[in-house]
């Protein structure tokens, strides 16, 4: 079923199966009926406050859903946050994004609120996700119901779930990926989604909730395997957002899981090709979608429906990936017989990790930079985490203590794995950029 | 429970955990991220069996900031009930 906006769907399904359950957290629900009931009631609420650009610090809960919704529906500008974020960097979001109200913990809202500002005009209906591995130059792009309404009918033309479905919706709802794979997907299929109650329960989510589907980053759905977590109703996994060891889908293979792999950015409102049988790598283009391949096997994207409108007050930005309609991904990859996508790396100077978050290593490189007071240093990828190569002498302990500090502001995956010290230069073009695959094949990593 | 002993039962975890690193020398001052090999899914393991082990819970936003085996074991003194 397509829909055309958050209000198309909700008050269709409330129609259809009014009783059913749409949302579940811990011992609490709502039906379709209980839902848009909900959401109406919220969005009249938003209506009254008189603000114009909501942030949303998303916990998962259900109260973060309905708000969510309903600030769609009022008529808001909504900017979805990740309230584990470091505050310094939330307060640069909000001010960035224009954001004049706060939803979320209390404690966290109340220590943002000098960092609200006086609002947008003409905000009505964009949604902004901030491109995975929010860092200070994190762009928002904006996207709206519609696209991701759009979005969740691509992924559901390929991998239908029925009304009996249960989805368990584990990633942050502040990740695109998260929300459409994990929240819309279900919800446009008429099926139960069960939000997650967060890190500490992902060991134990699955048997509490009993899903039949889940969305994962491939260093979650490694933890579900390792740890023995997937209940035995479980029977389909899309996994999006990273590069898939290939054991890792064999061992999920073996215990009766069929795996789908997703590939999209948030640019697009989530994924554009998924893999439906068979190679699990040959992804098959979703029908609002064209792929093609310039030259040096850049994948460029259309995707009329989905395509974001923009990054937020970056104009240079946008056009700078986005011409005349097509997206210049900066993912390298090649089609093959069937037309099926494979995805092989990346053109940018971006690592992605396989929490599905990325690092943009000029940035990250002159943090590092900084806080040793070195410029010979670079940083690329060992056993899916970080690496520092450092040309010079050095200690290493007395690097690690030196970027603690550093260390302490960053997510837990983009933390440094280990530091290389060698006493060679690192490998660099004529203009001096770092030669990134001939580094990785240098420390013997490739 | 003195720092001594929950520093003792944070390694019981891990290497429960880890097996593999059995032996390991681990101080306070042992860097989780750099100087063991747990990844970022193994801390929320280990986080989670201590919760439960020490019966306390530490909030996901200070998550991120546990580098070092000491700043766990803070992080629970905080939380353990007073004698």
């Amino acid at each position: 079923m397509r829909f055309e906006s958050f209000r198309h769907l909700l008050s269709y399904w409330a129609e259809q199966t009014p009783d059913r359950a749409a949302l579940r957290y811990e011992g609490q629900s709502y039906s379709f009926a209980a839902l848009w009931q909900a959401v109406q009631e919220k969005a009249a609420v938003l209506r009254a406050g008189g603000k114009s650009c909501l942030g949303v610090l998303c916990d998962g809960s259900l109260d973060c859903v309905v708000t969510i919704f309903a600030a769609n529906l009022a008529g808001l500008q909504l900017v979805l946050l990740d309230e584990n974020a470091p505050e310094a960097l939330l307060g640069a979001l909000i001010a960035y994004t224009d954001i004049d109200a706060l939803w979320g913990d209390e404690d966290l809202t109340e220590a943002l609120e000098p960092c609200l500002t006086g609002g947008v005009k003409d905000g009505a209906g964009r949604i902004l996700f901030f491109t995975s591995g929010t860092t200070e130059r994190s762009k928002a792009v904006v996207l709206t119901d519609h696209s991701l309404c759009q979005s969740a009918y691509n992924g559901s033309a390929k991998l239908p779930l029925s009304p009996e479905d249960t989805l368990l919706c584990l990633l942050p709802l502040g990740h695109v990926f998260g929300f459409v794979c994990g929240l819309l997907w279900g919800l446009s299929c008429g099926a139960c989604v069960a939000l997650g109650r967060g890190a500490r329960h992902y060991i134990d989510d699955c048997a509490f909730y009993r899903p039949t589907a889940v969305s994962v980053v491939p260093l979650l759905l490694g933890f579900l395997i390792q740890q023995r977590c997937v209940n035995p109703e479980l029977k389909l996994v899309l996994v999006g957002a990273g590069d898939c060891p290939a054991p890792l889908l064999a061992a999920a293979t073996a215990m009766g899981i069929r795996v789908s792999f997703g590939y999209g950015l948030t640019e697009t409102s989530s994924g554009v090709a998924i893999s439906v049988r068979g190679d699990p790598f040959a992804m098959e283009i979703c029908p609002d979608d064209t792929i093609t391949l310039a030259e040096d096997g850049e994948i460029l994207i259309e995707a009329p429906t989905c395509i974001m409108q923009g990054y937020y007050k970056r104009p240079d930005a946008t056009a700078a990936v986005l011409r005349d309609g097509v997206l210049h991904t900066g993912d390298l990859g090649y089609l093959d017989a069937d037309r099926k996508l494979h995805i092989t790396g990346r053109k940018k100077d971006m690592l992605v990790l396989p929490d599905g978050t990325k690092i943009f290593l000029p940035e990250y490189e002159a943090r590092l930079m900084k806080g040793l007071g070195h410029t010979e240093l670079a940083v690329t990828l060992k056993d899916g985490r970080p690496l520092l190569v450092y040309s010079g002498e050095a200690d290493k302990a007395a690097l690690l203590e030196a970027l603690k500090p550093l260390m302490a502001e960053l997510p837990r995956g983009q933390q440094l794995k280990d530091i290389l010290i060698t006493d060679e230069p690192l490998p660099r073009t004529a203009t001096g950029k770092i030669k990134r695959w001939e580094l990785q094949q240098k420390v013997g990593l490739a | 429970m003195n720092r001594q002993e929950v520093i003792e039962k944070i390694k019981g975890v891990i290497f429960d955990c880890f097996p593999d690193m059995a032996g390991t020398e681990l101080t306070e001052e042992s860097v989780i991220n750099t100087e063991t090999a747990i990844d970022s899914m193994g801390f929320v393991l280990i986080i989670c069996k201590l919760e439960a082990l020490f019966d306390v819970r530490i909030p996901e936003r200070q998550w991120q900031k546990l580098l070092t085996l000491g700043d766990v074991a803070d992080a629970i003194m905080k939380r353990l009930p007073k004698a």
